[in-house]
């Protein structure tokens, strides 16, 4: 990797880092999907740092790349995200839980700036993003579709229609990323197998490539190298750790901090607490 | 002469670049679009769901879908994307139930019965719900739906109706009932295909010397409170009828209006009665059997104005 590509990395590794303090503080020590939200902190920070075009002046751009967060509970990490990128103040993401926020429990496009969709029940957004990536095909523009899913958001049927539809209909233009936690309310394996899971979307129709959801410069390499196929749509597959930066709630799908855990986390960060 | 349901969507997609079809195996309904503007035609297949999120991203994108799928398929099965995608979600997709409304599959058995179509869809905040009775009223309530920025759903319900009048002499507002017959003694609404039954009851209750006022509400969402009302003091008795529970339905709609304005005026909501109507037979028979008929509106003004 040569020097501005390590310079990339670390700066996109840091910002990663930064999701995550925000994500921790986001939840406090209130109920709150932390672990989906940092396991998918690093693909984050790559999508609105570097790959995606988005203006945090203008959220709904006509040119702007589109993100849908089909997992939505796990919208901590989406605000933060977009706090960072400028669509609006750090300090707004912890008003998430006073009268009237624009921050919401589950990702609400009537009130955020910079969410497309507004999720929260499962199995929704590749559907809608193959219809955003239809749409742009109508109007012969180049803009793009990210979709993230949660593993355990696979079993629901509705997403198997939506990946056959993709491909059955070319659509380059959509990327999906699977953030592959292996873990829902438990363990995703023993609850409902998903494997084999890159073989599932092979099968549908898809490119596929499986990373590290957590190697930065992987991360890089995959998203440049989107469409993975001309004519198919590219499915990432991201082996991630939920909770991933923060000891004490790896593989918890809700766990609550309190006062001293909240602190142990944000030190684990790197934070000064 | 009223047009057909894929050759007004044509014409307004020639008006409206923002129009495109989506089927849901359906593709007869947007051929002549298809053919014209093949880009704008999407074919998805079997998969209601998919439909409805499909289209969902389609208006995000500035599209006006119109998406098509069998009525009691594409209000059932796609609930909750209709409920979250389109009604929470702000976009701007017209469902079309395209075939199939209330019981006119009767024979095909109970799974193909769309006995919840108005109900479901009436629900969802911010949805317009329309049930045109002919072909009429289906084209006028697509051009209708078609200048809104909002969810919508019209059941393709109408056949041909002895309306008696020409088009260029009919008048359609969205959210307005259409009045078909005047009269003073009791008020029937009728709504997609039943508006038939209500208009020879009309006649059935003219030889007995009672004056029936006969609308189609084609509407059922906004309903239209002034006309029910108005009845409801005009008239000694009002008669819903449709294929549909009556809870929730029409029936259910307007007994609503009723009772939030304190109308005491008497209502029957006739139509399915809390069942399903799981029988074999004809169209003509369910109704028959479940009393969904011109004979059954005779009958129930009959006992109530002795």
């Amino acid at each position: 990797m040569d020097k501005n590509c390590q310079d990339l990395v670390t700066e996109l590794q840091e910002k990663a880092r930064n999701i995550r303090v925000l994500v921790v503080k986001i939840a406090g020590m209130s109920d709150c999907h932390t672990g989906g939200s940092l396991s998918m902190a690093d693909m984050l920070s790559a999508l609105y740092f570097h790959t995606m075009k988005v203006d945090p002046e203008n959220p709904l751009w006509d040119g702007r790349d589109y993100f849908i967060l089909s997992k939505g509970h796990t919208v901590p990490a989406l605000d933060a995200a977009l706090a960072l990128r400028g669509f609006f103040p750090e300090e707004v993401v912890t008003t998430h839980l006073e009268l009237d926020s624009i921050i919401s429990g589950h990702a609400c496009a009537r009130e955020t700036p910079g969410i497309d969709v507004s999720t929260g029940s499962l199995g929704h957004g590749l559907s809608i993003g193959v219809g955003t990536a239809l749409g742009i095909r109508m109007d012969k523009a180049s803009n793009r579709v990210f979709v993230m899913l949660g593993d355990g958001e696979l079993q629901e049927g509705s997403n198997w229609e939506s990946a056959m539809s993709a491909s059955h209909h070319k659509l380059d233009n959509l990327v999906v990323i699977v953030d592959r936690n292996r873990y829902q309310t438990g363990p995703t394996e023993e609850m409902m197998s998903l494997e084999p899971l890159a073989d599932k979307w092979k099968s549908f129709g898809w490119a596929v490539k499986t990373i590290d959801g957590h190697d930065m410069g992987q991360i890089v390499d995959t998203l440049e190298s989107i469409p993975f196929e001309s004519g198919r749509p590219s499915a990432i597959i991201a082996e991630t750790i939920k909770g991933k930066g923060v000891s004490s709630i790896v593989n918890h799908h809700m766990a609550r901090f309190n006062e001293e855990s909240l602190k142990e986390a944000l030190r684990e960060l790197g934070e000064e607490v | 002469m009223a047009k057909s349901f894929s050759e007004v969507l044509l014409e307004l997609a020639i008006d409206d670049p923002r129009i495109c079809g989506v089927s849901c195996d359906c593709w007869g309904f947007i051929a002549p679009l298809a053919q014209r503007f093949p880009e704008r035609a999407v074919e998805l297949g079997i998969a209601e769901q998919n439909l409805i999120g499909v289209s969902a991203g389609l208006a995000l994108r500035g599209k006006m879908p119109f998406a098509i799928g069998m009525n009691p398929f594409v209000t059932m099965r796609c609930f909750e994307q209709i409920r979250t995608d389109l009604g929470y979600g702000c976009k701007n997709v017209k469902v079309i139930g395209g075939y199939g409304s209330g019981l006119m599959y009767a024979g095909w058995g109970c799974t193909h019965h769309a006995m919840e179509e108005i109900g479901l869809m009436r629900l969802i905040p911010t949805m317009i719900v329309l049930m045109p009775s002919d072909a009429y009223e289906t084209e006028q309530a697509m051009r209708a739906v078609a200048k809104m920025d909002c969810p919508a759903y019209i059941a393709l319900a109408g056949g041909a109706l002895p309306v008696g009048k020409p088009e260029s002499e009919r008048s359609f507002e969205l959210g307005k009932a259409s009045l078909l017959r005047d009269g003073n003694d009791v008020t029937i609404f009728g709504t997609g295909a039943t508006v038939g039954d209500a208009l020879k009851a009309y006649d059935m209750l003219a030889e007995k010397n009672i004056s029936a006022r006969v609308y189609s509400m084609h509407t059922i969402k906004p309903i239209d409170s002034e006309t029910i009302l108005k009845s409801a003091k005009e008239t000694d008795l009002i008669i819903t009828i449709e294929e549909h529970t009556v809870i929730g339905g029409l029936g259910g709609a307007v007994a609503e209006v009723l009772a939030d304005a304190g109308a005491g005026t008497p209502l029957k909501r006739l139509g399915l009665q809390d069942v399903f109507a799981c029988m074999v037979g004809s169209h003509q028979d369910i109704k028959n059997r479940f009393g969904i008929t011109s004979e059954a509106i005779v009958d129930t003004v009959s006992q109530i104005l002795k």
